[in-house]
Parts: C-alpha cells; structure tokens; sequence
C-alpha cells in the first residue's frame, strides 16, 4: 500500500523544473516498458526500471526515490531515449533524478568530482609518460592539468557552479 | 581536412596504444590533427552531468571553445564524449543555455558560439575520407578474416541528436572493415550494447559480465569470429576485460579499435599499436598472432 498523505506534490518542478524541452511531459508516460525492453541496467539487481521511477515522481514518493540508488546503474547508452513512444526523454529523467538526489543528499556526489576539481580529468592522465613515449606518444595528452595556468582558470569558472560552492570543503585550492 | 583530436580521460591513460593507432591512420589518410590544448574531461556522465547541469554545460562548453578558436572541428573516438559533447551542442541551441555557459566561460577568458561539429570518427571514416581511399591506403588486407563489428550505443541513439549511420541498423562499421578486406558477418545480438560504460559493470559486476557473455556466446555460436572490432575506448577496454569473467572455458577473442586493425593493415608496428593490456590477465599475445597473420597478407 502506498500512503500519499505524505506525498510531496511539488517533486515534479523540484527535480525538473520546466525543462520540458529536455525531459519531454512525463505525464505522457503510460508505463509500456519500451524503455526497458533494450535497456541493460534494466537486468541489474535491483533493476534500474525508468518506468517505475517516473511512477515515483508523479505519485510524489520524495523519501522512497530519494533512497533509490538504480537511476546510477545507467550505462547512458540512450537507447531508451530512441525507442519511447511518448516522446519522454527516459535518459533524460534518470539524469535529472541523480542530480535532485545529489543536491538533496552530499553523498550521492560523484566521487569522480574531485578527481575532476584537481586535475579536470577521470583518469591520471599525466601519470604515463613511460608507457606512452615507449609507444611515440607524448608524454602526456594536451590536457587543462599539464598545460600552464590552464587549471586556475578552470577552477575559477566551476567555483561560480552550485555543485562547487555547496560543496566548497570537498574541493581544495592547493598551490599550483 | 583538419580536426581536433579528443582524447578524453580512458584512452590517453589506460590504453594509448589506441590513441597511437588513431593518430598514425588518420594522419596516413591527410586528415591534420590538432590538439585540442588545454582540454577537460568530457564531462563524463557520471560526474556534471549527474550533479550539476550547469558545470556540465560549463566543462563541455570550454572544451568546444578551445576548438572554436583554434579553428577546427572535434574528431572522437570515446562513446561518452561524443554522446556528452553532442548533447550539449543540442542544449546550446536554447539560447539561455548558452549565454549563462557562456557567463562561465567568461570566467577563463573563452567564449563559445554553439558552432563547433562534434564529430566521430567511424563518421569521419565513413563519410569525409570514405571507403575507397581507406582501400587504397593499405598494404596488408584482412582476406580471410572474419571480424564482427561493435557499433557503439553513444554514437546511435538518440538519432536525431547522434545520428550519422543508421540508428536502428547501422551498417558504417561493418563497411568499413569489408574495405579492409575482412568479412564482417552480422549475428543476433550484433546491435546489444556492450553493457561497460556507467554504473551497470560497477555496481552490478555479475549481472553485466552475464549480458556481455550472452553476446560472446552469439557471436561464437554463429560466426566464430577472429577479431571483434569496436569504435569506443570502452566498448575496448570492457569487451577485452569482461572475457577474462568468462571461465577457464573460455577462449578469448581479440578486441581491437578500428584504427588499431587499420593501423596493421597500413603496415604500422604493432607494438605500437596494440599492445597495452590494462589488466595483466588479457592475452596480449592473441592480438600478436593476429597482427601476424595480417602482415603476411599482401594486398591482393
Ligand atoms: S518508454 Fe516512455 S512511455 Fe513507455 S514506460 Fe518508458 S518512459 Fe514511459
Ligand atoms: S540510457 Fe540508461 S536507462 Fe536508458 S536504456 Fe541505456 S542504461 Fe537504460
């Protein structure tokens, strides 16, 4: 049984806002399951059914879809977002849920950020000169954390972001 | 024909054997490569784009500034990049989109127009060099080999913001590795995603290395392939790792990018260009054999 008296009405706007563009009219949606017949994280366990997270926005299940860990089980193939028939952006609303989880909850925050922060990469991409010039490589890819006074500015424009502000302890200013 | 090389995070990193490959074919083939100097993460979707739409726009947006002044038009081989990039290319068409990114850019004296094509490369193959010159350009063909083709999911759907092949049947791929002389032969679970991108292999590691095995069991059921050959650093890295899940039973078959095979076709030194393994376990030493069957062939 579902108790809607602790509904919140408002959690379409909170995690959509009035993106339509972006996320089609979820209203539209009816449930079909197009979007997870070809959808991979769809056979995860639990499985990440949009489906079934839509339900949860319309109904207003704020503290269930908060603890609804699926939507980060995406792959972003955007299959989905090819084959609905509704034209709602399946893809779309996954995405839009993690970032409302992340700015409800900190430690839904992408460990990656302050990998990013630091170096503006994922990886350690200044890390394999050895491996890369023994192939004619070099040393290291033209990115923001090798190429002089790149990563100041960088950094100068993410600050002014609401993620970095939020979380401004996560993210560190050492000297350069 | 001039392009900005982007390299993304994986590649430059984890398997620039690659990155080598791509660079030594499409410089082969006259396409000038530019570096794109200064660039960021994508950014992946794992990160901005899953915490903050408006630092996503941001790091994408720089990325594409820096090409724009420089000139040139993005080239990518990564999946996620180009979907990322492509995306938000579409969402600069909003014009509030754009400016407010553009307030950010401001921040690192850059600006961006929403003009920049991000394009990848099995469409700069394809469709700006073509098959023909690729024929052309090799000294070994793949006569008598038999390889099945990965489109990677990134670059197909959704069509109208992806789209340069044929998003419910691609063919580009496929044609590309018959121009190298290869037999490419579609099976049943040709079009299934590979399944290693995002949180899926992270979070639910048997439940992905079981609908990766459904594909390697459908290629070998129906094809026996010799090579399976991708487009994306992780449809690259995922399908060469996921095989060592598979069990003592199991015998693995090489991954290689396309530009890595091409890059043997061209003659080019396989150490070179496929032979980093970012797990100890793969068998490097299958690509080896592979490579050495290709350079025997002359072209016919
Ligand atoms: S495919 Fe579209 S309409 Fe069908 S369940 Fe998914 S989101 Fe809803
Ligand atoms: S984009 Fe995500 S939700 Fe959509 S089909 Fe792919 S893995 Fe599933």
């Amino acid at each position: 049984m579902i108790d809607l008296t602790e509904a919140n009405t408002n959690l379409v706007k909170e995690i959509f806002g009035d993106d339509l563009d972006k996320i089609g009219d979820i209203r539209k949606c009816y449930n079909c399951a197009t979007c997870i017949s070809g959808c991979p994280a769809a056979e995860g366990d639990p499985p990440l059914l949009i489906r079934r997270l839509v339900r949860k926005v319309l109904l207003g299940l704020e503290d269930d879809l908060l603890d609804d860990e699926t939507p980060w089980s995406c792959v972003s193939c955007n299959c989905c977002e090819e084959m609905c028939p509704m034209g709602v952006h399946p893809f779309e609303v996954g995405l839009a849920i993690r970032r409302w989880q992340c700015s409800q909850d900190e430690t839904y925050l992408p460990p990656s950020l302050p990998e990013v922060w630091e170096i503006g990469h994922t990886q350690s991409v200044h890390k394999q000169g050895t491996l890369r010039a023994s192939l004619g490589l070099a040393d290291a890819p033209p990115s923001v954390c090798v190429t002089p006074g790149a990563i100041a500015g960088f950094r100068k424009m993410l600050k002014e972001t609401d993620v970095i502000r939020d979380n401004s302890y996560m993210f560190k200013e050492e000297e350069e | 024909m001039k392009y900005g090389l982007f390299l993304g995070c994986n590649m430059p990193t984890i398997r620039p054997d690659a990155e080598r490959g791509i660079r030594l074919t499409l410089e082969k083939l006259g396409v000038d490569l530019v570096e794109v100097q200064g660039y960021a993460c994508c950014p992946g979707y794992g990160t901005f784009p899953a915490s903050d739409e408006v630092a996503s726009l941001a790091v994408s947006g720089r990325n594409l500034a820096i090409a724009e002044a420089a000139g040139v038009d993005i080239a990518v081989q990564c999946g996620s990049c180009y979907s990322v990039m492509r995306h938000a290319n579409h969402s600069f068409h909003n014009e509030e989109k754009l400016k407010k990114t553009n307030a950010l850019l401001q921040l690192d004296d850059k600006q961006y127009s929403g003009h920049v094509k991000v394009k990848h490369l099995i469409d700069l193959l394809y469709n700006e060099i073509g098959t023909e010159k690729i024929s052309n350009s090799i000294e070994h063909n793949l006569e008598g080999i038999k390889a099945v083709v990965q489109y990677p999911c990134h670059t197909l759907w959704p069509e109208d913001v992806m789209g340069f092949d044929d998003a419910r049947n691609p063919h580009k791929l496929g044609d590309l590795g018959r121009a190298l002389g290869a037999d490419v032969p579609s099976y049943s679970r040709e079009f299934q995603c590979c399944g290693g991108a995002g949180g899926f292999a992270a979070r639910n590691k048997p439940q992905a290395v079981q609908f990766a095995k459904r594909k390697f069991d459908a290629m070998v059921d129906e094809v026996q392939p010799d090579v399976v050959v991708v487009s994306c650093i992780t449809c690259l890295m995922w399908m060469n790792n996921v095989q060592m899940e598979f069990g003592e039973d199991w015998s693995p078959i090489p991954v290689l990018d396309y530009n890595q095979l091409l890059a043997l076709c061209m003659g080019f030194d396989p150490k070179e260009v496929i032979s980093v393994a970012d797990t100890p376990k793969v068998p490097v030493d299958l690509r080896f054999k592979l490579a050495e069957k290709i350079t025997k062939a002359a072209v016919a």
